[in-house]
């Protein structure tokens, strides 16, 4: 397993180098850019200067081999210098947002925690939602509380999540006012109260994105249920006698889930990309909303930095649920 | 909270002398919300309106502008002129004073140095500032005494209020910013994102691209105000969403840039938790109408150039017959409601030198095909488009991707089709259509259509840069890299000469004169420029929010001291 | 229950029909008739073969027999009890009695248990045993089916074939049952490991007086094991006959057919033999011939049986066959069998 592990992490160096080359330039190439964003009254020759100013105006390479300078080298020495208090970066600059000027790690080290706590908390409490619903589904295959499963299932993987915010916003603070529709970021949990402003606060974002994770998340339990169900192992346990609730929770669930848990572990990478229509919605500052914002300011730094942390994520999310299949499924063992 | 405001009033009145019966801090807290969220503190370093106002409550100019358009003074004693002696006799310079006794946020004073400072960070080549344009012409800033600045300028300067006036020029703390200059500017990421100023509030917390939050400046010139203990923004969303949590929500006290569907406006309106506000400035949605060949089959560095005049639409009369089929109250109604208002002009405002041009506002299609039918463009083959010497009347029309804009292009185009001119519509991504990237064709310098529509207007009250835009000069075409202003490639020596005849005259009423002609040169006289709608800044604040006053000419926020809780 | 003293396993009139649903709304639009009318018993201590071609309805016969799907009709009198009858408890109780051996000891297998608690399992279920108790139990259930101790705490993956079927046999022993549905046990495996693995099982049945069911299409392990044997076509038995006598003489012409495929270890009659090669395919169990099931195929068919479905009845010394060439009187002999059907479950309900 450590060889495997070895293995794959060295692979995966060549690979990211060639993502990232490739997300370098597909972000440039690709149509528009940050002058779009200066109003019209800025002077031409003013808005050469600024461009300019950012660097945008250098050629794409030159760029490139700077941006890799920066993320290989000097952010992570600018970590090292911030925990030992060293000085490796020796005023070299970070990689700039071009639309904050400000340090692009520092933006995402702002809106990691929203989106962990918001995205995170929906994942889990989408994949508690999912998990009963899938079982019982696939044990109770085509009865009504499988069709109704299934109904929800698809109404939550069809319907877009600005739809179903805007419906929840409209329903949850505009008729009923229960629910803010703005997420203050600049809450501080310290007692009870600030708790409870917190969770109110959580609600919509929540619930819009538990449903849509709900959704795909019961189909592939549900389906690995069933696949499972049908297997003679499982008219094995109901020979012996077993209860139901050990064939279906023990032997059928436990094999069940081994596909599962690999889903959703290759789901975490979303939950630190964010949820681009979602946090934008209801005003929670997480990665989402910064892509998003970046990608409208045309701000390259950003962009390209955020698309190459996903990559390096799923990369080695990939990894992890390649890993996690080996560890619960005795059948598989890497060398 | 009784006892402790009393007792804060009381410290107040003995500190300061008892100037109004409103007193600081005892609000508590206004809640703003903007659809795009404030990335950076620094005008300079930014030309987003966003930016630039939530700037404006932190960090001030020398002079702004109120909501008439007219200076008041913020920082100095008075605004300077040639009656008081602030400005030279032959307009090359001016000197403006600085309050007695103004501190910045932080307890220190303000002094000529911060002026000169700012002066100096603004034009630094390697900064990259974005409002560099209103430094344009300056020979020197120094400091007369402590407390006064003067600014000399290359050459007479009618109009000497750009630097360091309006929200957009605000001055900087010397102090704070002194190893930010030049290719420093933007790795000062603090002093870009919490700025100490001498406005009502100083900044206390900064998310980027998310929430401002801010307190009330203890070391304000007013010592009553503001009303307001804290302040907060916060951003992102979309302006349905902004609106919502003002007018519908009642979580946020006020709402800048909720320009949604009339419809949405109406039904908000009605629930009587708030109003919406417009601020009128100079922003003129408009038809640009090219004035030379765009065809593809022409060579590529020819194209929109002005070597090929327009087949068809540089007669005149198939521009004016264009802009009659217009009816200019649908479009408004359709796409703004009341954030917009029908224009004939791409001068609207200020009302001094707005023509009183309104010959376009009524609808004449049976008008526009006479106009056609004389000037001998008809539909000799039956298809429903007129043509003369084989030349049809058929128009590549372009905007950029929105939906007021594609439902502006869908309405002209069925007008324009009753009067016989055939119209394909194209829409582009905005980002593209500004980018200005010489590569695309699709930009709006370039111009490779036959009309294009977007919205324009002039920084402050005064338009003589603006008017500039259209000199012969001004045009892109492949010689400037497609860098200009002129998209229409309009060329006319009369109005060239009037524009200098503009830049040299310092009477106001004769300089409102000249504004006023060379605006309709390019609009009722030419239709080169055909103006639709005179768009606003369409705001909302809550009923439980008083002293707003919407302001057109400098940040909307530009009185957020004089805010207060309506109780 | 005459004679529930010897008959360990009595089946009568077992329907076991997969229904089909069909249509936009889905609705019921016929069956699949897996197993139709099925009775025969099987004495304590038996071993009745149970042969025929692959799709016939054995495997669903087995597991119907043990109530593993839920029998159409009929009855399944194990031990005394109507299986088919029993309430969800009262069968789980019941299961210890009657035990199967499945045909993929791989898939049949929980691939995430361990040996040891694959075979002990059912011991914390059903038995008071202590833990110690309970590994002794296991230990004694490996030595009796031939696998080292050592094994306990492997997983089924890295076990070979025929040793999996040994964990199966051992599991399906641990409770000790007495009726063992042995459900084709040897077709996955290696042929060297086959007689292997019935030599086990006939073993097990000496010492421990075990009953088998045995389903197999391996006429000739079948001939090697059973005691009598049960032919299978279509989900109908068709002959039900002593082992020797089958295989001397059968009277069903497809039981003749498919022993007729035999390889006949004597070089001189294999000369002399004949293969009877049936023509076409096994009608769809969905829809089945209106008359004899095998009056498709068979060489022998004649008016009646394209008409009319025979029934199994005795025909000389112990044996059954459900063909009209033995019905020597009557058009619809019925009571001639150690069970007498009543006429309405032998017409089934087919549309």
């Amino acid at each position: 397993m450590l060889t495997f592990t070895l293995r794959r992490l060295l692979l995966a160096i060549p690979t990211l180098l060639f993502i990232s080359l490739i997300i370098f330039l597909l972000v440039d190439l690709a149509p528009g850019s940050p002058m779009s964003e200066i109003p019209l009254t800025v002077p031409p020759e003013v808005r050469k200067k600024m461009i300019e100013a950012l660097g945008a105006d250098q050629p794409v390479f030159v760029r490139y081999i700077l941006w890799l300078r920066q993320f290989f080298w000097v952010e992570p020495a600018n970590l090292i210098d911030g925990w030992f208090g060293t000085n490796l970066v020796g005023g070299e600059q970070r990689i700039l947002s071009w639309q904050s000027r400000s340090p692009v790690f520092t933006v995402i080290g702002q809106r990691i925690p929203q989106t962990l706590t918001v995205i995170g908390t929906a994942y889990l409490v989408g994949i508690a939602i999912a998990m009963p619903i899938g079982i019982y589904s696939a044990y109770r295959q085509y009865s009504v509380f499988d069709q109704i499963g299934t109904l929800i299932a698809m109404i939550g993987f069809s319907v877009p999540t600005f739809f179903s915010g805007t419906l929840f916003i409209i329903v949850f603070a505009v008729w009923l006012p229960w629910l803010p529709t703005k997420y203050d970021t600049t809450l501080a949990v310290t007692d009870w109260s600030s708790f409870l402003q917190q969770l109110r606060q959580m609600a919509m974002p929540v619930m819009v994105l538990a449903l849509a994770n709900a959704a795909a998340i019961s189909r592939y339990m549900r389906s690995s249920m069933l696949e499972n169900m049908g297997q003679d192992y499982v008219r094995t346990a109901r020979a012996k006698g077993m209860t139901e609730r050990v064939v279906v929770l023990k032997h059928v669930l436990r094999n069940s889930l081994i596909p599962v848990v690999t889903v959703i572990a290759l789901g975490i990478p979303s939950i630190f990309g964010g949820a681009i229509i979602t946090e934008n919605l209801f005003g929670v500052n997480g990665i989402g909303a910064a892509l998003i914002g970046a990608i409208h300011a045309n701000d390259l730094p950003m962009v390209q930095t955020l698309a190459f942390i996903f990559a390096v994520l799923i990369v080695v999310f990939n990894l992890i649920a390649d890993i996690l299949y080996g560890l619960l499924d005795p059948r598989i063992r890497y060398e | 909270m009784n006892l402790k405001s009393a007792l804060l009033g009381a410290v107040c009145a003995f500190a300061m002398a008892p100037a109004a019966f409103a007193e600081r801090g005892t609000d508590g807290e206004v809640k703003l919300t903007f659809p795009q969220a404030v990335s950076i503190m620094n005008p300079y370093l930014s030309s987003g309106t966003k930016d630039i106002f939530a700037a404006s409550m932190v960090i001030e100019p020398l002079a702004g502008f109120d909501d008439t358009g007219a200076l008041v003074a913020k920082l100095v004693s008075e605004i300077p002129s040639v009656a008081n002696g602030g400005i030279s006799e032959d307009l090359t310079s001016i000197t403006w004073k600085l309050l007695p006794g103004l501190l910045w946020a932080d307890g220190s004073p303000v002094t000529a140095a911060d002026v000169i400072f700012t002066g100096q960070y603004c034009m630094d080549p390697a900064g990259g500032c974005a409002q560099l344009s209103k430094f344009d012409g300056i020979k020197s800033i120094e400091a007369v005494d402590d407390m006064s600045v003067k600014i000399t300028f290359n050459g007479p300067k009618p109009n000497p209020f750009t630097a360091f006036v309006g929200s957009t020029s605000p001055i900087l703390q010397k102090a704070q910013f002194e190893a930010c200059l030049g290719a420093a500017a933007p790795t000062c990421t603090d002093q870009n994102s919490m700025p100490i100023g001498t406005g009502p509030f100083k900044v206390t917390g900064f998310t980027v691209n998310d929430t401002v939050s801010m307190e009330a400046n203890a070391n304000y010139r007013d010592p009553a105000k503001p009303a307001f203990a804290a302040a907060v923004i916060k951003g992102g969303g979309d302006a349905e969403g902004s609106a919502r949590a003002v007018m519908s929500t009642g979580e946020f006290d006020y709402a800048w840039n909720t320009q949604i569907p009339p419809d949405s406006q109406a039904a908000m309106a009605a629930e009587g938790k708030g109003v919406f506000v417009v601020a009128f400035g100079t922003l003129i949605e408009r038809l640009e109408m090219n004035m030379t060949n765009p065809s593809a089959d022409l060579p590529e560095g020819e194209r929109s150039t002005t070597k090929h005049p327009h087949p068809f639409l540089s007669d005149i009369n198939v521009r004016k017959a264009l802009s009659m089929a217009i009816d200019r109250h649908t479009l408004t109604e359709v796409g703004y409601g009341a954030g917009g208002t029908p224009s004939c002009n791409i001068v609207p405002a200020p009302a001094l030198y707005a023509s009183d041009n309104t010959g376009c506002l009524t609808q004449d299609i049976e008008g526009a095909k006479a106009l056609l039918e004389t000037a001998g463009w008809v539909d000799t083959d039956g298809d429903g488009i007129r043509e003369k010497d084989g030349k049809k009347l058929s128009i590549l029309y372009q905007s950029t991707v929105n939906p007021i804009r594609q439902d502006f292009q869908a309405l002209i185009k069925d007008w324009w089709t009753e009067i016989g001119v055939e119209t394909e519509l194209k829409a582009i991504d905005p980002s593209v259509f500004f980018g200005g990237d010489a590569g695309s064709p699709d930009t709006f310098q370039k111009f490779y259509a036959d009309v294009e529509m977007y919205a324009n207007n002039f920084d402050g009250t005064d338009p003589e840069a603006y008017l500039t835009q259209y000199k012969c000069d001004k045009a892109p075409s492949p010689e400037n890299q497609w860098q200009g202003e002129n998209m229409n490639r309009f060329c006319d020596p009369a109005y060239d000469a009037m524009v200098a005849e503009l830049s040299g005259t310092r009477d106001e009423a004769k300089r409102a004169e000249l504004t006023k002609k060379l605006n309709d040169m390019v609009t009722k006289d030419s239709f080169v420029v055909v103006p639709l709608v005179h768009r606003g800044t369409l705001s909302a604040h809550s009923n439980a929010l008083g002293g707003v006053k919407i302001n057109a000419w400098d940040s909307e926020l530009w009185n957020v001291a004089d805010w207060f809780r309506v109780k | 229950m005459r004679e529930a003293v010897s008959d360990l396993v009595q089946v009568d009139g077992l329907k076991m029909y997969f229904p089909v649903y069909s249509g936009v709304l889905r609705r019921h639009s016929g069956d699949i008739k897996a197993v139709d009318d099925v009775s025969f018993t099987i004495r304590a201590g038996e071993t009745l073969g149970l042969v025929g071609e692959s799709g016939c309805g054995k495997s669903t016969l087995g597991r119907a027999l043990l109530r593993l799907y839920e029998p159409t009709a009929g009855r399944v009198v194990i031990d005394g009890e109507d299986v088919a009858l029993l309430r969800t408890e009262a069968l789980r109780k019941k299961r210890p009695t009657m035990q199967m051996v499945f045909q993929d000891p791989q898939a049949s297998l929980n691939p995430r248990m361990s040996l040891s608690s694959i075979i002990g399992e059912p011991l914390v279920e059903h038995t008071a045993l202590s833990t110690a108790q309970r590994q002794e139990r296991i230990y004694e259930l490996m030595d009796q089916v031939g696998l080292n101790r050592r094994f306990a705490n492997r997983f089924p993956h890295e076990f070979s074939g025929g040793q999996r079927q040994r964990i199966g046999i051992a599991r399906a022993l641990a409770l000790n049952p007495k009726f063992i549905v042995c459900d084709e046990p040897i077709a996955a495996l290696d042929v060297s490991i086959q007689a292997q693995v019935v030599n086990l099982l006939e073993d097990l049945q000496d010492k421990l007086g075990l009953t088998y069911l045995f389903i197999s299409h391996d006429l000739s392990m079948v001939r090697h094991i059973a005691d009598r044997v049960a032919v299978m076509y279509l989900g109908r038995i068709v002959e039900l006959s002593p082992r020797d006598d089958l295989y001397a003489r059968p009277l069903h012409p497809y039981a003749e057919a498919l022993l007729s495929a035999v390889n006949e270890p004597d070089p001189v009659r294999a000369r002399t033999r004949q293969r009877i090669l049936l023509k076409g395919d096994l009608p769809s169990p969905a829809n089945p011939p209106k008359g004899c099931n095998f009056c498709t195929r068979c060489p022998k068919v004649f008016a009646r049986c394209l008409s009319e479905k025979p029934s199994l009845f005795q025909v000389e010394g112990g044996r059954q066959v459900a063909c009209h060439l033995y019905d020597p009187a009557k058009p619809s002999a019925g009571s001639t069998g150690g069970f007498p059907h009543p006429k309405h479950l032998q017409q089934g309900v087919s549309e």
